[in-house]
């Protein structure tokens, strides 16, 4: 879909990840049509920085692993590109400066954006949610709001987060049992 | 800068330490300490250093005086310190697991406004009422998820149910338009039937198990599971589920197989159909004819009122098992009529057995809980308004009586004579004589069941109600019809054409003058929804409460907005009441087997001991099973 917003594919994608413990990190995007309905979904195999990692990147250790590392290769494996992608995790808003794919994020708790100031100040309400965005991409806002007619009103953008937090047990759970 | 550098110093101290005493001969400028007699003595002298110091000529003085020459030359320094090291952090592999679902089947365009226009007026579309939003223990709006089914092995059929979108999002509007809300109980019954391969839906009759198929093959053909349905079911209940269909899912385009042999063949065969409709008479008859390699493959068949291939050895399982499918339903609010067995053989149909196999009641039930989803109006309706049942013990008129006991006596003085030649049907015969007396006296006209029928429908009328009246004889039927006639009866049982009984069935609806339907067992139990009527009448019993209650269902179901009153006639003293008390005996069995939270809609019917046993007589049959004996089981005319 043109990002001019007058397709009425919208393609969205939802990414999150879980912590395995002594593992690493497991990351998952679903991409879905405007209602919902899944249409592909990615998850990557346990990923864990080493020591050095560790130290060269400090505080900025989890942005690196879950956007650049998790998040990139995600959304270059899915063959069906979303036109935004969502999460509830402001780590994971670093995937903004790897792609050209707007990110927004749905987390409304103020304390997990933390102080870094990597999130704008203001934010764009959609699927009952107020999102924000990478504050070096403040023009994805506008993106935003050119479709906010092809999301239904009472669409819940968290819900299908969910599913992937779900999907993402359930395939550790099986990897694990292997 | 001076010429002349002097370095004059004004004093300077010649210290002298001495000790006190004779210590080794003493010494100047040092210092000594007496170990015995610690004295330390300084002594000082004053030093001249006064002198001068001058530059001696020697000619090149001047070249001190001459300001230096310096040049500014530009050095570049390099972008990138030599010593920091080239070296960069590894950068982590990372591997994927994909998984891409089907697109489906799109049938219908996105919705357009709820807007119409009239003579330039814009007007709101009616909706439906929008039940109040559920929300769980934590406050979140409620949603029901598809859960992976046991047998889903491999990582990628489990994610695929995982993925799916709660079943209130997915048919809230979004994408699946549905002309009323679900019920909580239905939400799960159509999750746990779009996650398996093989189902059996028991719910109690009234409860909705045609709209959780419809919606459950809705969401099965949008997400791309499957492309070619059969259902098959009683040929009364075609336009039933026609109806239904077009309720519930009016998008999705249905065929009926009816018509000749030719375009029966055609329609089995023409590619494209999503959903074919048939009856279990033409699906055995039209299935025989094709060869192995031209019959029809389904992605699902779906068999409602399933009880008809519960005798597993019958033409019509055989032919039903015999379909090409990958997913089996099985619909029926009776799993169990008569025996144990016959959940067995609907476990074949649904593959979950081998061919043949006769488990146990323990292997049944684990195997109930496995693949038969239950639910009562008892569990799932707490918010229903309740049935009321009350059983009109009536007394026989004298003149019923009279004809009664003679009856009873000259038939049971028969049976005696017939010695071991006694059947089951000699008994059966006898017992459906009594019967019919028990209704009204065919030499006199006299009926208690009447006059009690009639009190009662004079309240009925008087408050606008509508009642059902349900008798296992037609003939019975048309005897009331004359003389219902203040009531406004209308008719519906097995001589009535087919053709005919749609309109009965919406005049009763309709018509406020049309207080009572005359229904039989047969026709009228099954697939009708009659839910605006709050009376019926049980005019006789059946042999099998599991059927009565099919029939108080019509009345008794979703959508019913008082309490349903069921009055059953029952006369004292007659065999009525004795075939009341052996079938309340039997209640248990279904209940074991299909777990708790069953009430007692289903029992088992009588089989030949039982029937002698009204009579105190020994069946006189060899040794073995049970027999079975009793009208055939209403199928629908």
């Amino acid at each position: 879909m043109s990002k001019d917003g007058h397709s009425d594919k919208l393609r969205l994608g939802f990414i999150a990840t879980v912590e395995v413990e002594g593992r690493g990190c497991v990351g998952g995007l679903l991409v879905t049509n405007s209602n919902g309905r899944p249409l592909e979904f990615q998850c990557t195999t346990p990923v864990r920085p080493d020591r050095t990692q560790e130290i060269l990147y400090g505080k900025m250790l989890r942005p690196w692993l879950l956007g650049e590392l998790i998040g990139k290769t995600l959304l270059d494996r899915v063959s069906i590109k979303p036109d935004i992608v969502l999460t509830c995790d402001p780590d994971l808003l670093e995937l903004r400066n790897h792609t050209s794919t707007p990110v927004a994020c749905t987390s409304e708790d103020s304390e997990r954006y933390g102080s870094g100031g990597r999130v704008t100040s203001s934010s764009e309400e959609l699927g009952g949610r107020r999102l924000r965005f990478h504050l070096g991409h403040e023009d994805d806002s506008k993106f935003v709001k050119q479709q906010l007619h092809l999301i239904p009103g009472q669409a819940d953008l968290e819900e299908p987060l969910e599913r992937v937090q779900q999907a993402l047990n359930e395939t550790v759970k099986t990897v694990m049992t292997r | 800068m001076s010429d002349d550098i002097n370095f004059t110093s004004k004093t300077a101290a010649d210290v002298v330490l001495k000790t006190e005493g004779d210590v080794s001969g003493g010494q100047h400028f040092g210092a000594g300490i007496d170990c015995d007699s610690p004295k330390l003595l300084v002594e000082c002298h004053k030093l001249d250093l006064s002198g001068s110091a001058a530059l001696a000529s020697a000619g090149f003085n001047p070249a001190l005086k001459r300001v230096p020459q310096m040049d500014v030359v530009s050095v570049p320094l390099n972008k990138r310190a030599d010593f920091v090291p080239s070296w960069k952090p590894r950068r982590i592999p990372v591997k994927c697991i994909g998984l891409t679902l089907p697109e489906g089947l799109a049938f219908q365009p996105p919705a357009q406004p709820n807007e119409t226009s009239s003579d330039g007026i814009v007007l709101n579309k009616p909706t439906p009422q929008k039940k109040p939003e559920r929300l769980d223990e934590n406050g979140k709006p409620q949603r029901t998820r598809v859960k992976p089914p046991p047998n889903a092995l491999s990582l990628q059929d489990r994610l695929f149910y995982l993925l799916q979108p709660p079943l209130e999002s997915w048919l809230a509007g979004q994408e699946l338009i549905m002309p009323f809300e679900p019920f909580p109980y239905q939400y799960e019954g159509i999750a746990w039937m779009f996650a398996r391969h093989s189902a059996l839906l028991a719910d109690e009759m009234g409860l909705g198990k045609t709209m959780q198929t419809i919606t459950g093959i809705r969401l099965l053909l949008r997400s791309g599971q499957v492309n070619r349905i059969l259902l098959i079911c009683p040929k009364p209940l075609i336009p039933n589920w026609q109806r239904e269909f077009r309720t519930w899912a009016e998008e999705l385009p249905i065929v009926t197989v009816e018509g000749s042999g030719a375009r029966r063949r055609m329609l089995w065969t023409m590619p494209g159909v999503p959903i074919l409709i048939t009856n279990y008479e033409s699906m055995t008859r039209d299935l025989a004819e094709f060869s192995e390699e031209d019959a029809p493959k389904f992605d699902l068949l779906v068999l409602d009122e399933a009880q008809r291939i519960k005798n597993r050895d019958s033409r019509t399982a055989q032919v039903a098992r015999g379909i090409s499918r990958r997913r089996s339903w099985a619909l029926t609010g009776t799993p169990i009529e008569n025996r144990p067995e016959e959940l067995a053989s609907l476990f074949e149909f649904m593959e979950v057995i081998p061919a043949h196999a006769t488990p146990d009641l323990r292997q049944l039930s684990a195997l109930a809980s496995e693949h038969i989803l239950r639910r009562t109006k008892d569990l799932v309706m707490k918010d229903m308004p309740p049935r009321i049942d009350r059983d009109a013990e009536l007394q026989l008129t004298d003149a019923q009586q009279y004809t009664y006991r003679t009856a009873e006596k000259e038939g049971i003085i028969q049976l005696n004579e017939l010695g071991d030649s006694i059947s089951v049907q000699h008994v059966f015969e006898l017992v459906m004589r009594l019967k019919q007396i028990t209704n009204y006296d065919p030499l006199t006209n006299e009926s208690a069941k009447l006059e009690r029928l009639v009190a009662d429908m004079e309240e009925v009328a008087a408050s606008g109600a509508k009642a059902i009246l349900f008798s296992q004889w037609t003939k019975t039927i048309d005897w009331l019809e004359e003389r219902l006639q203040q009531f406004n009866p209308l008719v519906y049982h097995g001589g009535v054409p087919t053709k005919k009984r749609e309109p009965i069935l919406k005049k009763f609806k309709e018509d406020p003058n049309a207080n009572i339907i005359l229904m039989s067992y047969g026709t009228g139990a099954v697939g009708l929804n009659l839910q605006f009527a709050h009376y019926v009448f049980l005019y006789d019993r059946w042999w099998n409460p599991a059927i009565e209650d099919q029939a108080i269902n019509r009345a008794h179901r979703i959508g019913v907005t008082a309490p349903v009153i069921v009055t059953r006639f029952i006369c004292k003293d007659t065999i009525e009441e004795r075939i009341d008390r052996v079938l309340r005996e039997k209640r248990e069995l279904a209940e074991a087997i299909l777990g708790e939270g069953d009430n007692d809609n289903i029992s088992l019917g009588m089989n030949a001991s039982e029937i002698f046993g009204l009579f105190d007589l020994k069946k006189r049959t060899p040794k073995g099973a049970a027999q079975s004996i009793g009208p055939v089981r209403p199928e629908a005319a």
